[in-house]
C-alpha cells in the first residue's frame, strides 16, 4: 500500500473544471483518493503547474513506424532536440535509445513520460498484422497504450454492406477488434485501400470501390452505425477521403456532414477526423494551393457531434506513414523520396514515405499554418485534440515547441516572418490574435482525449482516476506564456515530475523508473447466432483468400501485456 | 495421441501455418501439409544428433558440466570481453532475439543476424529507396504477372508456389496458374525456370544492367539501350518489359541471386526503383524470398528495440549500425572480436576461412539443438529445444507478417529464451561482483 | 606552429575510435592533456596515452596544428573526424572513416585508406597516396547526401561506391575504382583516370570524368557527341535518364 501527497499543485483539470487552483493531490495504491494517510510520501510541487498525464490520442508508435526505422537507419543520429532525441547510452534504469522521427520502442516510452504524457493511442493496427503492434507495445515502457484497427477497405466489410447485413458486418467488427486486440474502429480513405491494389485511388465520398459495389460514404455511414451498435467507447476515427490534395476541405466538410445524421448509443462524439491539417487545403492544384482551415472550422464551430485533431506540422524531417497507400505512392514520386508499401491482403494498404518540411517552402508554410489555423479557429477546445500525427506532421518530441505556437502570437509571428509573401497570401494565421492559457491547453492534450476515448480514469485528476500526473516547472501566473515561451518550452520538454499510476516515473526531467503499461481493447459481445453466421463467411475468407489461417489470425494472450479488456453489450 | 492443427513449420521464411501434427507418447508420429524441407525439420530430431548435455571444452576437449557451469563459464567470457561477436538467431523466435539483445547491449557487444551473408543487403537496398511490398495474400487474390528473380522455390521454398505464388488461387485469381505468366530470370535454367512460360537468361553479376535497361523503357528511353544488355536481346526486354507494363498486378519475387550477386545492394535498389516506375503504368510490389524461417524477425525485433535490422554495435552503450563495418564477417576477418556467442546458426561451416581461422582462437559460446562445425570451435555449448517444436514463439514470414509458433513435444532441453535469460542474469551478478 | 607526434605503442586488432582526435582538440594542450583524452576501445574508454606516445612541438592555435602519426595506424578510426583546420599527416595505413565530416584543413595519408574516407566532408582536402576502400566521398547509410564540399585526391585506387550520393566537392583518382563510382552523384565532380565499371549510376547532376576504360555502362545514358577537354577527346553522355538527370559523363574516346 503506497501513499502520495502532492502539496501545493497548480493543479489545472478542466474535466473537474479547475483552473490553476493551488491545492493537494492524494494518491494511494496507484489512484487518486480524497485523503491520505499522515505516513504517504510528500511531493512539494511548490505552486507549479499540474495537469493529468498527456494522452496522445493519434500517434503512430508501434507497427509501421517500424518500416520507418527500417528503412531510415539516418534517423538514429538526428538530434535537434536535445534531450528528446538522438543516441542515448543505456544507463542501469534505461535501455538505450536512438532516433528522431522514428526513435526505438524504449526511447517512445521514456521520451513521451518526460512530456508528461502516460497514454497514446496507436493510429493504426491492420488486423492481420496485429500480433507485429502489440509486440512493440510490449517494448514501450511506462505508458499505457490502445491502437485502433483498420476496417475501412476490408473484404468482409465492403461485402457485408454491398449485401446489406448491419449485423453481421456489427459480428465482424467484434471478432476483428476482438482478433487484433484493437480499441476501436480506424477507417483509412474509405475504399482507397482495396483501389490501390491495383494501382488506383478512390476520388472522393461517392466514388464506388472497384469490384466491390460500395462507395467510401457507404463505408464510412456503415461502419459508424455498427459503432453505435456495439457502443464502443470510441467513435469511428477516419482518416479523409483525398487527404493530401488541394481542395480537399471541401471532402472533408462533405465526410462531417454525414455524420450529423449518426444516432448515439454513448455519451461522447459520434465522429473524430485525425489530422484535419492534412485534408483542410483549398485551391485546385499546388500553384494556388491555400488554407481550407476557415471554411473547416467555421462548420465544426456550427456543430456538435464531432471532434477532430490536428496533424501539426513541425519544420524540419519528418516520416509520413499511413494506411493510404496510393497518397504515399504519390508523395514518393513527388517528393522523389524512399518509397515503401505494404498492402495487406483482404484488408488495407500502407506506405512509409520521409520528407522535410522547410520554412522556405510555400507549401510547407501554408501546412504549418493550416494546424494552428484549425486550433485557434475552431472555438470549444473540447472539439480538437492535439497532435502532429507523430511522425507524419512531425515527431511528437515537438509537442512543447508546438504548445508555444497556441499560446504565443508572438512567437508565431517569429516564424511567421521567415515565410514569403506568396506563403503569407495563402495562409489566415497572422491575422489570428488567439493565444492558448495553460487551461485549454490541458483539454486539447489531456481532456478531450479521456471523453473522445470514454476512458473516466484518463486525463483528470478526479478521485478514483488514475493516478496519471505531471508537474511541469512553471508556477501560472507567475509567466507570461505569450512572452515567456522559451520558459514554457522548457517546462513542458521535462515534467518536473511524471507519475504513473502513482510511481514517479520521471523526475526532473530524467527517467526513473520504467514500469510496465497496460494494454486497452474491447470486447463487444454479439449474439451467438448472429456470431456464428458472421464466422461461416470469414471461415471462407480463410479458406479461399487468405495465407494464414484463422486460428494463427487471432492475437494470443501472451502478446499482451497487462490487457484491460472493455468489455460493451451490442445492440442487435 | 494428440493432432495439433494450424502448426507453424519453421525451416523456411515461407512459414506455412497450416501443418498438421501428431503427437504420440512425446513423439511426432505424422506430419500432414509440410513440404520435404519442413518435413525433414519435423522429423529431424529423431534422425540426427542432439547436443546432448551442456558442455565446456578443458584441455581441448569438449566435456559434459551442469548447466550452471556452463552459465557461469559463458558469463565469465562474456564478462571479459573488450568485443563480443553475438550472431546467429534467425533460426528461433523473436522472444529469444529480444533477450539476445538486452544481453548485447548489456556488455557492450556487437549483435548480427545470419542476413550477414544472405538478405543483408536487401535491407541495404531499402534504405536506398524504400521497399515497395504487399503480404503474400495479395499476390495469391491479384498477381498476374509473376517473376522469380535469382531464386529458385521449387527448391528452396517448396510450397511457395502452391500458396502464395504462381499456383495459387484467388477472389481475382481464380484461373490460378493458368490465368497468370510466370517468368523467370536467372543465370541458370534452374527447375523454377522449367516451369516458368518465360525463362530468360542473363550473365552473371549483370542484373542491375538489366533492371537499368527495363526502366529507361519503361521511363520512354528506350532509345539509349544497346542491342544486348547483360547478354540479353534488346528486343526480348522490350518484350518483357511490354509484360510487366501490361500486367494488372506485377509481384517480383527476388532471392540471392540478386543479393548477393556482383553489385549487392543496388541490385535491390534499382528493383525498388523499377518497381515505382512500373506502378506509373500498373500495380507492382517485390518480396525478398527470405531464407531462414526467422531471418525476418531478426531484422523486425532488432529494428523496434534498437532502430536498426543488424549489425548493431553496442560498444558504446548505444546502438550503431554500419554494415561493412560491423557486419559478423567484417569483424571476423579483421579479427577483432575477443569473443563470441553464436545461436542458431553454422558460421563454422558457412563463413570465409578467414572469419573461421578466428573463430577458432576466440572463446566461443554456442547455443544450438544440434552440433554442427561450429561445435568444433566452440568452448562453451548450450543445447537448447527446437523453437517451432519443442519451444514456442514469435516468428515473422517473408512478407513481415508474425505467426505464433506452437510447442508440439516436451523437452528436456532448456530453450534459447531460457538460456539467454539465465546468461543475462549471471552477467549481471558477475558485473555487480566486479 | 604546433607539432603533435603520434607513435602508436603496439599494434592493435579492436579499433581505436579517435572521434576526438583532430587539431581543433590537440590545439593548445600538452603533451598531458593530450595523453588523457578518452577515446572509445572496444566497450570501454580509455586515456589515448595507454595507446599513443605523444610528442608535442610548440602550441598554437587549430588552424596552425599539424598531428603526425609516425607508422601504422590502420586500426584507428575516424582520425580527423569533424576537423575544421590544421593538418594531419599519416605515415602508414589509415582505418575507416578518416576525415569523416571534415569541414576544413588537411589530411595527408602516406599509405592506404579503408572505407568511408572522407565520408560527409563539407570543405577541406584529402590526399591519399595509397589505394583507397570502399565508399570514398559518400554519405551514412540511408542519407541522402554524402560528400558536400572539398577534395579528395587519391593517387592509387579506389574500391566500389566511389562517391555515392555526392553533392558537392571534388574527387580525382589517379588509378583504377571498382564497381559504381558516382552512383547517385547530386552535383559533385569525379575525375578517374584509370578504369571504371559501371560509373554514375542515378547521376542527377554533377560531371564525372573517366579517362580509362569503363565497363558495364549502364544503359540509362544518351550519348551526344564529342567534347574536347584540356585538349583530350571525350565521349559525352548525359543521363541518368531514369532520375531525369541533368549530369555529364564523359569518357576519353578510344
Amino acid at each position: 500500500m503506497s501513499e502520495i501527497l502532492i502539496k501545493n499543485a497548480s493543479v489545472c483539470d478542466p474535466v473537474q473544471g479547475i483552473n490553476c487552483e493551488t491545492m493537494d493531490i492524494c494518491i494511494k495504491d496507484g489512484k487518486i483518493v480524497e485523503s491520505v494517510s499522515s505516513n504517504a510520501k510528500v511531493i512539494d510541487a511548490e505552486g507549479r503547474l499540474t495537469m493529468a498525464g498527456g494522452f496522445d490520442g493519434h500517434t503512430h508508435s508501434a507497427g509501421k513506424i517500424n518500416v520507418g526505422r527500417f528503412i531510415n537507419p539516418n534517423d538514429a543520429r538526428k538530434n535537434p532536440v536535445p534531450g528528446l532525441s538522438g543516441q542515448v547510452a543505456r544507463t542501469e534504469k534505461t535501455r538505450a535509445q536512438v532516433g528522431y522521427n522514428t526513435p526505438n520502442t524504449y526511447a517512445i516510452g521514456y521520451r513521451y513520460a518526460k512530456l508528461g504524457y502516460t497514454t497514446i493511442c496507436e493510429a493504426a493496427i491492420p488486423l492481420l498484422a496485429a500480433r507485429h503492434t502489440h509486440e512493440e507495445f510490449k517494448e514501450i515502457p511506462i505508458l499505457d497504450k490502445m491502437g485502433l484497427s483498420l476496417f475501412g477497405s476490408n473484404w468482409q466489410v465492403m461485402e457485408y454492406i454491398r449485401d446489406k447485413e448491419p449485423e453481421k458486418l456489427a459480428a465482424y467488427v467484434a471478432w476483428g477488434l476482438r482478433a487484433s486486440r484493437g480499441y476501436g474502429i480506424k477507417i483509412v480513405n474509405p475504399g482507397g485501400g482495396e483501389a490501390w491494389g491495383w494501382g488506383k485511388n478512390v476520388s472522393g465520398l461517392y466514388d464506388p470501390v472497384p469490384n466491390f459495389d460500395v462507395t467510401p460514404a457507404e463505408i464510412l455511414m456503415s461502419l459508424a452505425e455498427v459503432n453505435e451498435r456495439l457502443k464502443l467507447p470510441h467513435s469511428v476515427h477516419v482518416h479523409c477521403n483525398n487527404l493530401g490534395k488541394p481542395g480537399n476541405y471541401a471532402t472533408t466538410i462533405e465526410t462531417m456532414k454525414l455524420f450529423e445524421k449518426i444516432k448515439l448509443s454513448r455519451d461522447r462524439q459520434a465522429l473524430h477526423v485525425t489530422h484535419v491539417q492534412f485534408n483542410a487545403y483549398a485551391g485546385t492544384s499546388w500553384r494556388n494551393f491555400e488554407t481550407g482551415a476557415p471554411m473547416v472550422a467555421d462548420y465544426v464551430n456550427g456543430a456538435d457531434h464531432l471532434t477532430f485533431d490536428l496533424g501539426q506540422v513541425i519544420f524540419g524531417p519528418a516520416v509520413t506513414m499511413t494506411a493510404d497507400g496510393p497518397v504515399e505512392y504519390a508523395n514518393a514520386r513527388m517528393l522523389h523520396e524512399k518509397w515503401s508499401n505494404q498492402d495487406v491482403e483482404l484488408e488495407d494498404a500502407s506506405g512509409v514515405v520521409p520528407l522535410f518540411y522547410s520554412p522556405k517552402s510555400f507549401v510547407n508554410a501554408v501546412q504549418w499554418a493550416i494546424g494552428l489555423e484549425l486550433a485557434l479557429l475552431v472555438k470549444d477546445p473540447w472539439k480538437v485534440m492535439f497532435t502532429t500525427d507523430s511522425p507524419n506532421g512531425g515527431s511528437f518530441v515537438n509537442y512543447p515547441e508546438a504548445f508555444t505556437y497556441l499560446m504565443s502570437a508572438k512567437r508565431r509571428e517569429e516564424v511567421i516572418s521567415g515565410f514569403s509573401n506568396m506563403a503569407l497570401d495563402r495562409m489566415v494565421l497572422p491575422g489570428i490574435d488567439r493565444e492558448l492559457d495553460f487551461y485549454e491547453l490541458a483539454i486539447m492534450t489531456r481532456s478531450t482525449q479521456s471523453k473522445m476515448y470514454s476512458r473516466p480514469e484518463k486525463g483528470n485528476l478526479k478521485a478514483g482516476s488514475d493516478a496519471d500526473i505531471a508537474i511541469y516547472d512553471i508556477i501560472p501566473g507567475q509567466i507570461d506564456p505569450s512572452t515567456e515561451y522559451v520558459k514554457v518550452k522548457k517546462a513542458f520538454s521535462g515534467a518536473a515530475y511524471t507519475l504513473k499510476d502513482g510511481e514517479i516515473v520521471v523526475k526532473d526531467g530524467e527517467i526513473e523508473a520504467t514500469p510496465k503499461g497496460r494494454i486497452y481493447w474491447v470486447n463487444a459481445k454479439v449474439p451467438s447466432p448472429i456470431d456464428s453466421a458472421m464466422q461461416k463467411d470469414i471461415d471462407i475468407k480463410f479458406r479461399k483468400y487468405y495465407t494464414v489461417s484463422k486460428a494463427n489470425y487471432m492475437v494470443e494472450d501472451v502478446y499482451l501485456q497487462k490487457p484491460v479488456e472493455i468489455a460493451t453489450e451490442g445492440v442487435f | 495421441m494428440t493432432v495439433i492443427k494450424d502448426a507453424v513449420c519453421s525451416f523456411c521464411g515461407s512459414l506455412c501455418d497450416d501443418i498438421t501434427v501428431t503427437v504420440e507418447n512425446n513423439k511426432i508420429t505424422k506430419i500432414e501439409n509440410a513440404c520435404i524441407l519442413g518435413h525433414s525439420k519435423f522429423v529431424g530430431m529423431l534422425e540426427h544428433d542432439r547436443i546432448e548435455t551442456p558442455m565446456i571444452r578443458k584441455d581441448g576437449e569438449l566435456v559434459s558440466v551442469s548447466y550452471e557451469e556452463a552459465i557461469e563459464a559463458a558469463a565469465k567470457i562474456l564478462v571479459n570481453s573488450k568485443r563480443t561477436l553475438s550472431y546467429g538467431w534467425c533460426s528461433t523466435s523473436c522472444e529469444t532475439v529480444s533477450g539476445a539483445i538486452q544481453l548485447a547491449e548489456e556488455t557492450g557487444s556487437v549483435i548480427d543476424s545470419t542476413a550477414n551473408v544472405c538478405h543483408g543487403p536487401t535491407a541495404l537496398s531499402a534504405q536506398e529507396k524504400g521497399s515497395p511490398s504487399a503480404t503474400l495474400g495479395e499476390i495469391k487474390n491479384r498477381a498476374d504477372v509473376i517473376l522469380f528473380w535469382g531464386c529458385n522455390p521449387v527448391h528452396a521454398h517448396p510450397r511457395h508456389m502452391a500458396r502464395y505464388s504462381s499456383f495459387s488461387k484467388g477472389l481475382f485469381t481464380e484461373k490460378g496458374r493458368r490465368g497468370r505468366k510466370m517468368i523467370v530470370l536467372d543465370v541458370r535454367k534452374t527447375d523454377t525456370a522449367k516451369l516458368a512460360d518465360k525463362y530468360v537468361e542473363i550473365e552473371q553479376g549483370s542484373d542491375l544492367l538489366l533492371v537499368t535497361a527495363l526502366r529507361s523503357i519503361i521511363n520512354g528511353h528506350g532509345d539509349v539501350i544497346p542491342e544486348t544488355v547483360a547478354g540479353v536481346p534488346k528486343a526480348e526486354i522490350l518484350e518483357l518489359t511490354e509484360t510487366l507494363e501490361n500486367a494488372k498486378f506485377v509481384c517480383i519475387f527476388f532471392g540471392m541471386g540478386v543479393t548477393q550477386s556482383r553489385s549487392k545492394y543496388k541490385n535491390g535498389d534499382a528493383m525498388s526503383s523499377l518497381i515505382s516506375d512500373l506502378n506509373q503504368h500498373t500495380k507492382a510490389v517485390m518480396i525478398g524470398m527470405r531464407g531462414h524461417y526467422n531471418v525476418t524477425g531478426f531484422g523486425q525485433v532488432a529494428t523496434w528495440e534498437t532502430g536498426f535490422p543488424m549489425a548493431i554495435d553496442f560498444a558504446r552503450g548505444y546502438p550503431y549500425y554500419n554494415p561493412g563495418e560491423t557486419g559478423a564477417n567484417d569483424l571476423l576477418v579483421r579479427e577483432e572480436p575477443g569473443a563470441a556467442i553464436i545461436a542458431a546458426a553454422d558460421p563454422g561451416a558457412h563463413f570465409p576461412q578467414k572469419a573461421v581461422r578466428h573463430l577458432a582462437r576466440i572463446p566461443v559460446i554456442q547455443i544450438d539443438p544440434y552440433p554442427n562445425p561450429t561445435t568444433e570451435l566452440a568452448d562453451v555449448v548450450f543445447p537448447a529445444a527446437v523453437v517451432g517444436i519443442e519451444a514456442e514463439g514469435t516468428a515473422y514470414r517473408m512478407d513481415a507478417i508474425s505467426l505464433r509458433m506452437k510447442k508440439l513435444i516436451d523437452s528436456k532441453f532448456k530453450t534459447d529464451e531460457e538460456i539467454i535469460k539465465d546468461l543475462t542474469e549471471k552477467v549481471r551478478e558477475l558485473k555487480r561482483g566486479a | 606552429m604546433q607539432v603533435v607526434k603520434l607513435f602508436l605503442k603496439e599494434a592493435n586488432k579492436i579499433p581505436i575510435e579517435a572521434d576526438n582526435i583532430n587539431p581543433d582538440n590537440f590545439a593548445g594542450k600538452t603533451e598531458e592533456e593530450i595523453k588523457a583524452i578518452l577515446v572509445w576501445y572496444g566497450n570501454g574508454q580509455y586515456p589515448f596515452g595507454d595507446f599513443f606516445n605523444v610528442e608535442v612541438e610548440g602550441r598554437d592555435s587549430v588552424e596552425n596544428t599539424k598531428l603526425v602519426f609516425e607508422g601504422d595506424v590502420s586500426r584507428v578510426k575516424r582520425i580527423g573526424q569533424n576537423m575544421s583546420a590544421g593538418e594531419i599527416e599519416i605515415n602508414g595505413n589509415v582505418d575507416m572513416h578518416c576525415g569523416f565530416g571534415m569541414k576544413g584543413g588537411k589530411i595527408i595519408i602516406n599509405g592506404n585508406a579503408d572505407s568511408w574516407l572522407g565520408c560527409e566532408m563539407t570543405d577541406g582536402e584529402i590526399i591519399l597516396n595509397g589505394n583507397a576502400s570502399y565508399y570514398v566521398g559518400s554519405g551514412y547509410r540511408g542519407e541522402a547526401c554524402g560528400m558536400r564540399g572539398g577534395k579528395i585526391t587519391i593517387n592509387g585506387n579506389a574500391r566500389d561506391y566511389l562517391g555515392e550520393h555526392m553533392c558537392g566537392g571534388e574527387i580525382l583518382v589517379k588509378g583504377n575504382v571498382g564497381l559504381l563510382p558516382a552512383i547517385s552523384n547530386n552535383g559533385g565532380k569525379i575525375v578517374i583516370e584509370g578504369n571504371a565499371t559501371m560509373p554514375a549510376n542515378e547521376m542527377k547532376s554533377g560531371t564525372v570524368i573517366i579517362k580509362g576504360e569503363v565497363s558495364d555502362l549502364l544503359p540509362s545514358y544518351k550519348e551526344e557527341g564529342t567534347v574536347e577537354v584540356e585538349g583530350v577527346i571525350y565521349r559525352k553522355f548525359v543521363g541518368d535518364v531514369n532520375v531525369g538527370g541533368k549530369g555529364v559523363l564523359l569518357i576519353k574516346r578510344t
